[in-house]
């Protein structure tokens, strides 16, 4: 607001005011004047009239005439003339003031009628007049007339009252500061106002501008109407921010929930720490993981929940590390702590527990610790069935090697003949052992690191029968059992890889021969059945327990013999590399055993219709 | 002096077999047993003089045996011998937990073991006492 140009209207408005009342006050005294003049002059004239023209032309007396008196009784300034002339302006007598003299100006004709007054412009040199004029009463000369002239009074202030215009001036002077006062004091909130709205209207503009304006209210509503067109852009601005913002906020939404879900579904059980060391993210996996319930972990310290040891002492030493690094490297360092333990509360699992720092930003934030719990129980089974593995293997390599050196020894020491064929025997039995054993043991490993891949040829069943039945013929007349092969006149030519399938075949003849009574039989049949070739090997043995039956195909497993009379220390792999063999040619293995009686392992291979012409080997 | 008791327990026919020719040879008494139970029953009709086990057994194996044995019978610390061929390394704990116990590595010369024996036995009947002697023996 600018008070400034306020003040000068008030000041404007003064002077006018005092103008105007002084002008008034000069007018009024004019008039009065001019009333004054014409009284005296009509008083005069008509005084005058009456007079004898002798009377008022007697030059000889002392005194003069009656003119001569009336100029000394009137000489005071306003008094400019008094004549006596005729119509034509032609004068008989005369008296003037000082420094005038009548003007010489006819009458005009309604004068030798009646009194009149007349202005008579200022000529050169002498004031404007006012003129009363009558005729003479004394007609003894003729008709003559007399004139009495009034200087018109030029502008004059009576002293009393400059001195009231002085106050009144004074007063004016007094009055328009005050007033300037009072309203540049009721327009500071206003102006506090219109800077506020310009500020608002502009940000940051509103400096420069303040200095330039001083405000006033034009302006103040200047201001509101740039403030409220701007408020209005930034009421749609904002509308469009929010409009934006919810959007922002639902995709920010969207991926917060795909994180946590992400998280959530993480094979891995998160823990997030902060710095107190209290739990402040779970993921779901952590409540199977640990058997503690999600509420009792989150939010809590982790002494009031973690009842697993190692899992404490791994968070305990490593918090103590983040503090001290924390202190003497002035940030987190990237170290990672692990442990394996197996909780409390879940039996049989086995867990790693990593703790590492949570930090963001290029390691520039610290949100405390992230711990890592992983199921680890199928590596940790797999690591122990691996040296269980190396165990065994070592184990059935020994066991023979140990037995064919004792016999060995006795071979040497003893002449007894029987005992050293026996031990000739046992020896190259023990040998055949650790040679199928060995053998074994490298298709295994073949078969598991995938490298035996059949090679499926159409082959006719009948041959590779024959053979795997001479060849366990001997074996098993030497063990004193009965050897029979059952098959078709016809039988349907299957793929097969012939190498692998006769090692699967010899496994199975090995145990039917191994794990007979003595006396007992062996059975190798084949038939057709619907879309299948059946590969039966029946034996009249021990059979297998119903516990066992489902695991006698797992590797190393080996049915209990307990207090079997005789032991045939198997080695855990020839089933279940049959099996696998079986299972490369998409067939399938099954057993039908009762203990006591025998078993009967049953290879169902698909048929391969014969494209024609096509060889079969 | 009576014949010594010699008890072989081994899941492995031939071992025992051999072992026992071995043994008999030098006149030992020698019952042999298949595994732990078999062992533990032999015991209960004659206690020896030695347990010689094997390990890994079907049934109850030697590292159950052997402390079984012990406790059954505190007042008779016979000589446990312990066939191992020492794939795991951790199998030599238990059995130094147990006293009077000694390993035998295999592969096992049954005259090392006549000749282990023959120490065994020297040295108890030339100690001032016979605490480890069974009754029987006495």
């Amino acid at each position: 607001m600018k008070l400034n140009r306020i003040g000068i209207i008030l000041i404007a408005c003064a002077l006018v005011a005092i103008g105007l009342v002084v002008s008034l006050l000069v007018v009024r005294q004019q008039d009065s004047q001019a009333a004054q003049t014409r009284i005296k002059g009509v008083g005069l004239v008509k005084s005058l009239s009456s007079v004898p023209l002798p009377l008022l032309r007697d030059s000889s007396g002392a005194n003069g005439g009656v003119l001569a008196a009336l100029l000394a009784y009137h000489d005071n300034g306003d008094f400019a003339y008094a004549t006596i002339g005729d119509a034509s302006g032609r004068i008989l007598s005369e008296v003037a003031g000082r420094g005038s003299m009548t003007p010489n100006v006819p009458l005009p004709a309604s004068a030798a009628t009646g009194f009149g007054e007349r202005a008579l412009a200022a000529a050169d040199g002498a004031p404007a007049l006012r003129e009363f004029y009558g005729p003479l009463a004394d007609r003894s000369t003729g008709p003559l007339f007399v004139r009495v002239g009034f200087n018109q009074p030029r502008y004059a202030l009576p002293a009393q009252d400059v001195s009231f215009l002085a106050l009144l001036a004074l007063a004016m002077f007094l009055v328009v500061p005050v007033v300037y006062l009072v309203i540049k004091r009721e327009m500071a909130p206003l102006a506090g106002l219109s800077a506020q709205l310009r500020t608002l209207a502009a940000p940051g503009k509103a400096n420069a501008l303040d200095a330039a304006n001083n405000g006033d209210v034009r302006e103040l509503i200047d201001n509101m109407q740039d403030y409220l067109g701007q408020a209005g852009k930034r009421i749609a601005q904002l509308e469009q921010g929010a409009l934006n913002t919810t959007a922002d906020n639902r995709l920010l939404q969207y991926g917060s929930k795909k994180l946590n879900a992400a998280l959530q579904s993480l094979p891995d059980g998160l823990l997030m720490l902060d710095p107190a060391g209290d739990v402040t993210f779970a993921s779901g996996k952590i409540e199977p993981l640990l058997g503690i319930p999600m509420e009792r972990i989150l939010g809590q310290p982790l002494d009031d929940w973690c009842c697993d040891p190692a899992l404490r002492s791994l968070i305990a030493r490593f918090s103590g590390e983040l503090r001290d690094n924390g202190r003497t490297h002035g940030g987190a360092q990237a170290f990672v702590q692990a442990v394996h333990f197996a909780p409390l509360n879940v039996e049989g699992r086995q867990l790693s527990a990593s703790a590492q720092p949570l930090s963001g930003g290029h390691g520039t934030m610290s949100f405390g610790t992230l711990v890592v719990l992983r199921d680890v129980t199928r590596e940790a089974l797999a690591r122990q069935a691996g040296n269980d593995f190396v165990a065994h293997v070592s184990h059935e390599l020994k066991s023979p090697l140990n037995v064919i050196g004792m016999y060995a020894e006795m071979l040497a020491d003893s002449d007894d003949e029987s005992l050293r064929v026996e031990s000739l025997n046992v020896i190259q039995d023990e040998i055949e052992r650790m040679n199928a054993l060995v053998g074994n043991l490298l298709n295994v490993s073949k078969l598991e690191s995938g490298s035996m891949s059949p090679e499926r040829n159409r082959v006719r069943l009948d041959d590779l029968l024959r053979d795997a039945y001479d060849q366990a013929l001997t074996r098993a007349e030497g063990k004193g059992l009965r050897m029979q092969l059952d098959l078709p006149r016809e039988l349907e030519a299957v793929a097969i890889d012939k190498d692998l399938f006769r090692i699967a075949l010899n496994n199975l003849l090995t145990n039917a021969i191994k794990y007979n009574r003595p006396g007992g039989s062996v059975t190798l049949a084949a038939r057709n059945e619907d879309n299948d070739i059946v590969i039966s090997v029946r034996d009249t043995g021990i059979g297998i327990p119903a516990a066992d039956q489902g695991r006698i195909f797992d590797k190393f497993y080996r049915v209990s013999e307990g207090d079997a009379p005789i032991k045939r220390g198997g080695h855990g792999l020839g089933l279940y590399l049959a099996a696998q063999i079986v299972e490369l040619h998409h067939g399938r293995m099954e057993l039908d055993s009762a203990p006591g009686v025998g078993s009967t392992f049953s290879v169902h291979l698909k048929i391969v219709s014969a494209p024609a012409g096509a060889a079969v080997l | 002096m009576s014949a010594r008791h010699i008890l072989l327990v081994d899941d492995e026919p031939h071992v025992l077999r051999v072992l026992r020719l071995a043994l008999e040879r030098e006149g030992y008494v020698v019952a042999t047993a298949s595994d732990g139970n078999a062992a533990l029953a032999c015991m209960a009709t004659q206690l020896p003089d030695v347990l010689i086990s094997d390990i890994q057994m079907d049934g109850m194996d030697g590292r159950t045996l052997c402390p079984l044995a012990r406790s059954t019978y505190p007042e008779h610390p016979f000589l446990i011998l312990v066939m191992t061929s020492m794939t795991a390394l951790d199998e030599r704990a238990w059995a130094r937990a147990l006293s009077n116990t000694e390993f035998l590595e295999k592969p096992l010369s049954p005259r090392q073991l006549v000749a282990r024996l023959a120490r065994h036995f020297a040295a108890l009947s030339s100690s001032p006492d016979h605490l480890s002697e069974p009754p029987h023996a006495a």
